[in-house]
């Protein structure tokens, strides 16, 4: 199991957080999911062999914010 | 400007961008909207401004329902649909226009906000100059392993936690401790990653690098501390759950009754209690990243809102109040000459680790090395002989000590004891009135006193003293302004703790205690229904810290398990700290509930305005985000507290 971070630090309401959390928990391969919206810091848990980085970090564009890693 | 920079300037600032077209078009199609000829000119414009400005609040609320979370963009972009359906061109222009406006600035002043922590987080540089193979080179700074020897040029930051090995220098320990005096480094010191070097070059050997460092524990323990939900913020958690499909279905109810449309979506528009769930989370992320910066760790949800409601601090007395370097006051002999009772009594603590033995050997070492022949009296042959540096008093022959009382030891055929008044009567050690009446003297002015005995017989008395902390009455005064009790615990004796209660200016103190009842006296007072933070040291107080509701650990920087478990920790070891992070805990539960307060009237009152149609959709818009900004604001108010 694999563990990644990043942050976003332009989530301009909790919702929006919690919109990402699910998208990118609905990801196959992913193990579980944390996006804090207070810190901007979201804690991906994942399994290298099946999903990675590259792909969290698209979807959390599609989504309108800017992921950084942190 | 050549298109790419454009590009790029559009990227960096698309959100704005984008309010400011939409912003252009609503206005312009408003003015329009008063020359009758333009109407469709004007109704084109207006839609325009709807499309532009919620093209992204769209998109963000498709993703929503995929994701099957019930958003506040879901609701927006339904309500502006609706209204273009229903012919409110004005209306849905002016509800995206407001709302995109709203989430920019938020956006914005949260980015603002987290930033506390980023400065932080830039501290430690990237790159070390470490000494391998015997040539310096420079690696990144993750990589340096523990062991390793860092260079570290003035000027520079330092890239590791280590201790010096070479070199002596000043460092500006701001990024940890909040200290803003640099403070001397020199062999054997601590040196901490994200610190300045501001004058010598030192050598360092690394203890702990990359992620192992002071510093990022810290910035995990503060974001920790600023992701944990608060009481207030689960309770309002639930509640939003909710609250927002209840209102939706208020919305198609009023609508199934009134055929209102305006109404129902205007019930939609102020669905996402937004002041609500944004209030608590900004007051507690404001306040832990502040403190932070002040070298103060709070931990943050609950225990940010405990602390918020402490009414009474107990003191640890022994290096919390005091400066905790006991020194010799005064030698006093009876008949005996002073400087044999202290090398008596010196002798006996050689191989003493009580800190009282500490100071009694160095108070030897000071006064009884004889500077020139005949100088210093030193009264006794045995030290002259020994050598003339007292670092090398003659070792006991045997030695004992009796814990809580003193030692007691032989040497030179004779016997010395050297302790409390418990461990003479203990032994049947006769003590003169006159020699009792002195010791009474000096513990009520706040000294500990030993008694020194040879063979059997008191032939003097040594006086130490902690002295005070200079912060520690204007602490004590400061607190108590702020309305909080103040109480000293202390394991010396009652005179002791009296003098050093009055000096302090403290409300109450408990003496003569042992460190189990530390914690029994923590849990009476919690149980008379005080909110109790204590304060000490985290290692011997670290019981008493964790029964107390709020623990405060002083001079935590060196100590991994008071970074992790109390509640609140003083990087640096400064007492002043105190009323900062008390006040600072009261005006962030005072900051959640003016934020709670401030929402749930606004909330009220658009609802009651909604459905007597005193508000509708734009206006309800323009309430909801000035709502949300003006939490915002009052949250933010603590980064500057």
């Amino acid at each position: 199991m694999s563990e990644t971070q990043f942050r976003v630090m332009d989530f301009d309401c909790p919702s929006c957080a919690s919109t990402v959390e699910r998208a990118l928990a609905n990801v196959e391969g992913v193990e579980s999911v944390a996006v804090h919206y207070s810190t901007g810091r979201v804690e991906i848990r994942y399994d290298a062999a099946v999903t990675g980085p590259d792909a969290f970090e698209q979807i959390i564009e599609t989504q309108g914010y800017t992921p950084k890693p942190a | 400007m050549d298109p790419r920079s454009v590009k790029r300037y559009y990227r960096k600032h698309r959100k704005a961008v984008i309010v400011a077209v939409s912003g252009l078009l609503y206005a312009g199609g408003w003015s329009l909207g008063y020359v009758p000829a333009l109407d469709t000119v004007s109704t084109a414009t207006l839609i325009l401004a709807a499309i532009v400005g919620g093209y992204d609040i769209a998109k963000a609320a498709y993703h929503e329902v995929k994701s099957r979370t019930l958003g506040v963009k879901t609701l927006v972009t339904l309500a502006a649909i609706g209204a273009i359906a229903i012919g409110s061109y004005w209306e849905a222009a002016a509800v995206v226009f407001l709302f995109a406006l709203g989430s920019y600035l938020e956006g914005r002043t949260m980015r603002k906000t987290r930033n506390a922590l980023e400065e932080l987080l830039e501290m430690t540089p990237d790159t070390a100059t470490v000494r391998r193979d015997g040539e310096q080179r420079e690696v990144p700074a993750r990589e340096v392993e523990a062991g390793e020897v860092v260079i570290v040029r003035p000027g520079e930051k330092i890239p590791v936690d280590g201790d010096v090995i070479d070199g002596e220098t000043a460092v500006n320990q701001a990024p940890v401790t909040g200290e803003s005096a640099p403070v001397h480094k020199a062999d054997g010191d601590e040196v901490y990653a994200g610190t300045i070097n501001q004058e010598g070059a030192l050598e360092v050997r690394t203890t702990g690098a990359g992620t192992d460092t002071t510093l990022q524990r810290i910035i995990r323990r503060v974001e920790e501390a600023q992701e944990a939900q608060s009481p207030t913020e689960s309770l309002i958690d639930r509640f939003a759950r909710y609250y927002t499909p209840a209102i939706i279905v208020l919305a198609v109810g009023a609508y199934a009754v009134t055929q209102n449309a305006i109404l129902s979506l205007t019930l939609l528009v102020i669905g996402c209690p937004g002041a609500l769930v944004i209030g608590p989370p900004v007051s507690i992320v404001s306040a832990v990243g502040n403190a932070a910066r002040s070298g103060v760790l709070m931990k943050g949800g609950e225990h940010l809102e405990r602390a918020g409601r402490i009414d009474l601090v107990a003191f640890d007395k022994t290096g919390t109040l005091t400066k905790g370097e006991t020194a010799v006051a005064a030698v006093e002999g009876f008949d005996t000459d002073p400087d044999e009772v202290l090398e008596l009594a010196a002798i006996a603590e050689k191989r003493s680790e009580h800190h009282l033995g500490d100071a009694i050997r160095s108070a030897a070492r000071d006064r009884l090395t004889p500077a020139t022949d005949g100088g210093t009296t030193v009264s006794r042959t045995d030290a002259e002989s020994a050598s003339p540096d007292a670092r090398s008093l003659p070792e006991p022959d045997d030695f004992d000590v009796v814990a809580g009382k003193g030692v007691v030891a032989g040497h030179d055929g004779r016997d010395i004891v050297v302790g409390n008044r418990a461990l003479l009567d203990e032994r049947g050690i006769d003590v003169s009135d006159e020699i009792a009446e002195y010791v009474r003297e000096c513990e009520e002015s706040g000294e500990t006193v030993v008694h020194v005995v040879r063979d059997g017989g008191v032939v003097g008395a040594i006086a130490l003293r902690d002295g005070l902390r200079e912060a520690a009455p204007g602490v004590v005064r400061e607190l108590q302004e702020a309305g909080i009790e103040t109480v000293m615990l202390t394991g010396d004796n009652e005179g002791t703790a009296r003098a050093v209660a009055e000096e302090v200016g403290i409300d109450d103190y408990r003496a003569a205690l042992l460190p189990e009842d530390k914690q029994d006296i923590i849990t009476e007072y919690r149980e008379a229904d005080h909110v109790v933070a204590m304060v000490g040291d985290g290692i011997n107080d670290a019981p008493a810290l964790a029964t107390a509701d709020v623990g405060i650990a002083m001079g935590a920087a060196g100590t991994d398990t008071a970074i992790e478990t109390a509640d609140i920790a003083l990087m640096a070891d400064d007492l002043d700290r105190i009323p900062y992070a008390v006040k600072l805990s009261k005006a962030a539960r005072r900051n959640i509930y003016e934020n709670v307060g401030l929402a749930l009237v606004v909330v009220t009152l658009l609802l009651a305005g909604v459905l007597t149609s005193y508000v509708t959709l734009a206006l309800g818009m323009l309430v909801h985000e000035a709502s949300v900004l003006a939490v915002i604001g009052n949250g933010m108010r603590l980064l500057r507290y």
